[in-house]
């Protein structure tokens, strides 16, 4: 025993020495390539959409390695995608990568290269996300990432991209910290819990009148941390939250927890997550106690499959989306999902919508940045794209207008409230 | 066990460990009772009887399910991973004929709506006969060649079936969650109105069912052990394999029965599961089956009425801890494990569990 | 010959079951995509009038059919007569029935499908396209029929290909096994280099070199995979610690792996804290408490045996990961969002953070483990460790103190798994609840048992297969986990023991499988 006490206090002592060596500088700095900041992020401006710059020979940005993404001909420009595809949360990464794929598809072809997505399976997890980014990472002709889904994976893939210049656009990572983190590649096409959150206990509190506020979420990160912003900003207002409850994802009786929130009678019941969740909830209501109380959802269940699932028992209740209630573009893509997927948009999970944007919107960009030279390759310039997804203006996507400030919030539009109405979703009162 | 006697009763400090947490824990339980319902009372009866109404059904399919861990462990020794798996496959059966039924135009209206009874019942059917079956072929196919083998290797076995299970499922039927289609009488979240308190509480008529019919189906598995000649040869393999097959016992076919009849309980689990609370998906026997592996471990592996009681006691548990502790109910399954290991402390084999101990790894 | 035909007709039976899930799990249509990369004929001209994809659909059958044959012939080894025939018949049969099976589903399907009828609200992968593709272009009914023809022709040839190629009706691997000890391990040079350590070392050092010089050539991807592979060896000794030596079952090992991940989190990021401790620091920091940790769960539970302390430990597993995302902790450990901005190393004011340093820290991390293992397991401790899961009692009556025995090796189980945790929180820069569910608890005890219990090299194999498998089978896409689920189930099939069982217990298993649970099962009354 003695020995291995020995051998334990020299490590200790070593580990202590080699922290003062280390002396404070504990803070990550990504690694920027020296090119990151030299290429000229004007380049793309110069370039109407749709008409390609062309050059002779390697293009001067080009000209330190892997400043720039080659792809010679016959190979495609490839949008990676970590989404989870198994496991419990698999519906939600089988839609965006659908709905993507379908962006992808619209694309076309570009001065004779076409584009492709990958989508890999990320479990939804920090340590998927991680493996499925250093997978990309390790591919020189993947260019941008339409993802990823789910904020644990977003957040540990998010500094391999910075490392490697590759912009990432998240159609679902509704995390407030994850622009706060001062990343040059994450952008959202979706607005923060934060907005929403501040929105919902609004409306809530002035429009419904609502004073006695019980909210569930789901424990995790995305509905947890909505409901935490409505919790706080409902009681700003002076409105009064009486229960603050999570149920167990995955599970399918929430009864036991209802019945004790219905035993506070509050007004109304503010849902922060997803609708396989809302559903059970929505379904239970009734018969734990809760009836005649409002169901107040978030985005994540807004969709057909609420609707579907939850019959008259849904009848009157609240959800958000930034959806506009329609248009030809989104009367035209729902079709074209129908038609490869076999199911409608918007039943697999609430994302299908920003998803496609997500995807659409870096092609166009990858677009306006990438240059064709007589050599035959396409040269995308990393830094430059970076940049440009950062300074998208005036975008219209399926999910309305699409605007990067300088953090890369790009979801110009605020949410909208619909309520259930003869079991179809229409937008709520103003 | 002579080697184990000691020479004199001396008390040993984990005895008084043990003493100061049983005295600790009862105590403050107790003091919880009193806060909650006389000193000054959270809930009103009604919220209670919810309470009890949720814990009850949620409970008994525990059983259900718990059961076929039981019976499996009993004979095998083998925790059978796969089990809540076998409960899902059970699920999209009853799912299917009820889909059928609603599409068969009948009296009126369609099949299951005019026939509720034999709608159902021919869900409870196709969901046992397929789970049955399926726990037959994974009996067969992942744990046979490995009798004999050491004991953690057919639950890694197990585990590797339960994962294709899953993903089997979830590529064959899609990703999406799916809603049983009761029939009209059966609609989830109708029931009986009991006024509690001036308040209204509701007895679910798929609650109703899923309580008696477990119960009646753990009475019927329980006279099947004890009674009948395939109990007495499932009893006889599981206290010792060799001799049983001496004594005749053709042990293989005893051990394929056991995988029927718990997959079947399993399957008829599952149907309950579809049509009191609706949900099937390819993940939908995860959580059910770790519970119930919970909830056999507690009654005490090996027994049958262990399971049962193990079931009943998580299902309240989950409903009624959260409530009389007066912690959040996010934190249900914290006060059901730690329950689970104050009660292996002092019982080391579960409730009713059996005397043996020497069990190896 | 009844028996052959019996035989043949269940091979089919199976294979023809295997087939038609393939088909309705939408398999044929990967696997077609997967064969025009590797045959690289994606702009292939149509041959017979198809397409690269139904060209590819076709092959793919074809090698099913043709495997199916094989084994539907090569169940019977001599039949009077004209071993060839049999062999077709018998191939031939074998594919008939799978062909039939097959047929009959495609007709079905392909005849609903253009009548309209939408498969896939039920079945997900039956959209009209994959289906129409199935069909190669013929009408359903002649679908079918093509299916059953081709498939009885395949089967017949791949009965005919076992007979031709296995000599005889021995099979070529046997005859390799065989070739090899008759001529070639008698010869004196290769004796002696058999039996002289210098090569055993060089062999052993030509691999460790390898292992070295390989995160320079991997890339950034396979590092980060070796990396994984890296932290769960890590997690699979110290299981190997508590499952393989000592004998106890632990299914909450994600616990401990958890603490080692929220304390270097905790202590080293800017959120929620603001500590922003040194790495190195908190490395022992995190070792130690998770050993704490393991002594404070281990104490009240010990006494409990087998799977009684599985699923004990499996609960408190569980209660460490719904405690550090719950609302009432949530300030304390970062909640569900988790803690991002987690520190990296630096050594000597020079940043190890990058991807290769990472991997050779881990590398590192598992030597010194590997080596504290070594000498653990052949010191007295070792020894009472393996007594103690070889017979509690009887050790205990050697003098042994089983509770002292078993506490330590929880303790330094659970150290290696915080050495683990922190290194796996460092790497991936943040950390959250989801990391740690049970899946990670289940994925270690399954490293220690498909490596072999109780051996060093085992828990490296198991870690490769466990963690490194997955990244290799992306190729798969979705039927990744599910082909690595079978995977799981044959590999224990395969080798019961392990990949590479530790000598004694190799021993064990091969010689009185069934002896040894004889003894077990006496002792257990």
């Amino acid at each position: 025993m003695k020995r291995q006490t020995m051998i334990l206090v020299s490590v200790l002592v070593l580990s202590i020495l080699l922290a003062g060596c280390g002396g404070g500088t504990t803070a990550v700095a990504p690694t920027t390539k020296p090119a990151d900041t030299a290429a000229p992020a004007t380049v793309e401006a110069t370039a109407p959409a749709g008409e390609i710059t062309a050059v002779a020979g390697v293009p001067a940005i080009c000209a330190d390695d892997g400043a720039c993404a080659v792809i010679k001909p016959g190979v495609t420009v490839k949008i990676g995608m970590g989404a989870p595809m198994t496991g419990d949360n698999a519906a939600f990464g089988q839609d965006i990568s659908q709905a993507a794929k379908i962006a992808v598809e619209d694309a076309g072809t570009f001065a004779g290269f076409s584009f492709e997505l990958l989508a890999e399976d990320d479990g939804g997890s920090a340590e998927g996300g991680a493996a499925v980014a250093n997978k990309f990472v390790a591919d020189p002709t993947v260019v941008a990432i339409a993802g990823h889904i789910f904020s644990g994976a977003t957040l540990a893939a998010m500094p391999i991209y910075e490392a490697a210049s590759i912009p990432m656009m998240s159609p679902s990572a509704t995390n407030p910290p994850l622009t706060a983190q001062g990343s040059k590649v994450f952008n959202r096409c979706v607005f923060t819990d934060a907005a929403q959150g501040k929105f919902a206990a609004t409306y809530l509190f002035q429009n419904l009148k609502i004073t006695k506020l019980a909210i569930v979420h789901d424990g995790q990160a995305y509905g947890q941390g909505l409901a935490q912003v409505v919790s706080d900003e409902f009681t700003a207002l002076g409105g009064e939250v009486v229960a603050f409850e999570a149920v167990t994802p995955g599970e399918s009786d929430y009864s036991a927890v209802l019945a004790d929130i219905a035993s506070k009678s509050p007004q109304a019941l503010y849902f922060g997550g997803y609708t396989a969740e809302g559903v059970v909830i929505v379904n239970q209501m009734k018969q734990s106690g809760l009836d005649g109380v409002t169901f107040f959802g978030d985005d994540g269940t807004f969709g057909q499959d609420f609707l579907d699932r939850t019959g008259a028992n849904g009848e009157g209740a609240y959800s958000t989306s930034l959806i506009p209630p329609a248009s030809d573009a989104r009367a035209i893509f729902d079709a074209a999902y129908l038609e490869a997927y076999g199911q409608p948009a918007g039943k697999l999970s609430p994302y299908t919508w920003t998803a496609y944007d997500s995807a659409a919107v870096l092609i166009q960009v990858i677009k306006s940045v990438a240059i064709l030279s007589d050599d035959g390759n396409l040269y995308i310039p990393r830094a430059a794209l970076v940049a440009a997804v950062r300074a998208v203006k005036d975008y219209q996507g399926l999910s309305g207008t699409i605007t990067c400030d300088a953090v890369g919030e790009c979801s110009a539009s605020g949410p909208v409230f619909n309520i259930v109405k003869d079991g179809k979703w229409v937008e709520a009162p103003k | 066990m002579p080697i184990q006697k000691e020479p004199a009763r001396r008390v040993k400090p984990y005895q008084i460990i043990q003493a100061v947490t049983g005295i600790g824990c009862a105590g403050y339980l107790l003091y919880r009772l009193y806060t909650v319902l006389i000193g000054s009372p959270t809930y009103g009866t009604e919220t209670w009887a919810r309470f009890m109404i949720a814990g009850l059904i949620l409970g008994s399919v525990y059983a259900l399910i718990a059961i076929g861990y039981t019976l499996v462990y009993g004979i095998l020794r083998m925790i059978n991973f796969a089990h809540g798996d076998i409960m899902m496959i059970g699920a999209f059966g009853g799912y299917f004929t009820l889909e059928a039924a609603k599409s068969i135009p009948a009296g009126g209206s369609n099949f299951s709506d005019a026939y509720p009874f034999a709608a159902v019942l021919a869900a409870f059917l196709a969901g046992v006969a397929i789970a049955a079956l399926s726990g037959y072929f994974l009996e067969k196919i992942a744990y046979r060649p490995l009798r004999g083998a050491p004991r953690l290797v057919p639950l890694i076995s197990a585990i590797g079936a339960s994962i294709f299970l899953e993903n089997a499922a979830q590529l064959l039927f899609g990703a999406q969650r799916r809603d049983y289609a009761n029939p009209a009488v059966l609609t989830r979240g109708e029931g009986w109105t009991l006024v509690i308190n001036g308040a209204k509480v509701i007895l679910p008529y798929t609650g109703a069912l899923t309580v008696i019919l477990s119960l009646l189906l753990m009475v019927a598995l329980y006279m099947l052990v004890m009674r009948t000649r395939l109990g007495r040869a499932m009893r006889a393999v599981s206290e010792n394999k060799q001799v049983a097959a001496l004594m005749g016992i053709d042990v293989d076919g005893v051990i394929s029965q056991t995988f029927i009849i718990s997959g079947a309980l399993a399957g008829a689990a599952g149907v309950m599961w579809g049509l009191h609370l609706g949900l099937v998906y390819h993940f939908v026997g995860f959580i059910p089956g770790i519970k119930a592996f919970t909830a056999a471990v507690l009654g005490g592996i090996g027994s049958v009425p262990g399971a049962m009681l193990g079931g009943l006691f998580l299902g309240l548990v989950e409903s009624l801890g959260p409530a009389v502790l007066g912690i959040s109910f996010q934190l249900k399954d914290v006060i059901a494990f730690g329950i689970l290991v104050l009660v292996l402390i002092f019982r080391p084999t579960g409730i009713v569990g059996e005397a043996l101990t020497e069990e190896k790894v | 010959m009844k028996n052959m035909i019996r035989n043949s007709l269940r091979t089919g039976i199976v294979f023809g079951i295997i087939t038609v899930f393939l088909f309705l799990v939408g398999f044929t249509g990967t696997a077609a995509n997967i064969l025009a990369d590797l045959l690289n004929n994606e702009s292939a001209p149509p041959l017979f009038g198809w397409a690269p994809p139904m060209l590819n659909t076709v092959i793919f059958v074809g090698l099913i059919g043709l495997w199916a044959g094989a084994s539907g012939a090569s169940r019977e080894k001599d039949v009077a007569g004209d071993p060839y025939g049999a062999a077709v018949l018998g191939g031939g049969i074998a594919g008939f029935v799978q062909g039939l099976l097959t047929g009959l589903v495609m007709a079905l399907v392909g005849t609903l499908n253009e009548r309209g009828v939408m498969m896939s609200k039920y079945l997900a992968e039956l959209l009209p396209a994959a289906v129409k593709q199935a069909m190669l272009g013929f009408p359903p009914p002649g679908a079918g029929a093509f299916y059953l023809l081709f498939l009885t022709a395949a089967g017949a040839l791949g009965g005919l290909a076992t007979r031709g190629l296995g000599r005889g009706g021995r099979r070529p691997r046997e005859a390799i096994r065989t070739w090899a000890r008759e001529k070639v391990e008698v010869l004196p040079w290769v004796q002696s280099l058999r039996r002289s350590p210098a090569v055993k070392y060089a062999v052993y050092g030509i691999l460790l070199l390898g292992i070295l010089l390989l995160p320079l050539f991997a890339g950034q991807y396979w590092n980060y995979t070796i990396g994984t592979v890296g932290i769960y060896v890590l997690l699979g000794l110290g299981l190997n610690i508590v499952v393989g030596l000592a004998g106890l079952l632990d299914l909450g090992y994600v616990a401990f792996f958890a603490i080692g991940a929220y304390a270097m989190a905790l202590l080293t990021a800017p959120t929620p804290h603001n500590l922003m401790w040194n790495f190195w620091l908190v490395i022992p920091i995190g070792i130690l408490l998770a050993a704490v940790t393991g002594i404070l769960l281990g104490a009240p539970v010990l006494r409990m045996r087998g799977d009684y302390l599985a699923i004990v430990t499996l609960g408190f597993g569980e209660i460490i990961r719904i405690l550090s995302k719950s609302d009432d902790l949530s300030d304390f450990t970062g909640g569900p969002r988790g803690v991002p901005a987690v520190a990296g190393p630096d050594f000597f004011g020079l940043n190890v953070n990058s991807g290769i340093a990472f991997v050779y820290l881990i590398f590192l991390s598992v030597l010194l483990v590997i080596f504290v293992t070594n000498r653990l397991q052949n010191s007295r401790v070792g020894r009472a460790w393996e007594a103690m899961r070889e017979d509690e009692t009887v050790s205990r009556a050697m003098g042994i103190n089983t509770l002292t025995q078993k506490l330590l090796a929880f303790a330094i189980g659970a150290a290696f798994a915080g050495l683990g945790g922190a290194l796996f929180a460092s790497r991936n820069q943040f950390t959250g609840p989801e990391d740690f569910n049970l899946m990670v608890s289940i994925n270690v005890v399954a490293v220690v048992i498909v490596g072999g219990m109780g051996s060093i090299p085992g828990v490296i194999a198991g870690a490769l297969v466990l963690k490194g498998l997955p990244e290799m089978l992306r190729q798969l896409e979705d039927y990744r986990v599910m082909v690595f689920g079978a995977l799981l189930v044959v590999m224990m099939l395969w080798r019961p023991a392990g990949l590479i069982p530790s000598s004694r217990r190799k021993m064990e298993i091969d010689k009185d499988a069934g002896l040894a649970e004889t003894a077990e099962e006496g002792r257990g009354k």
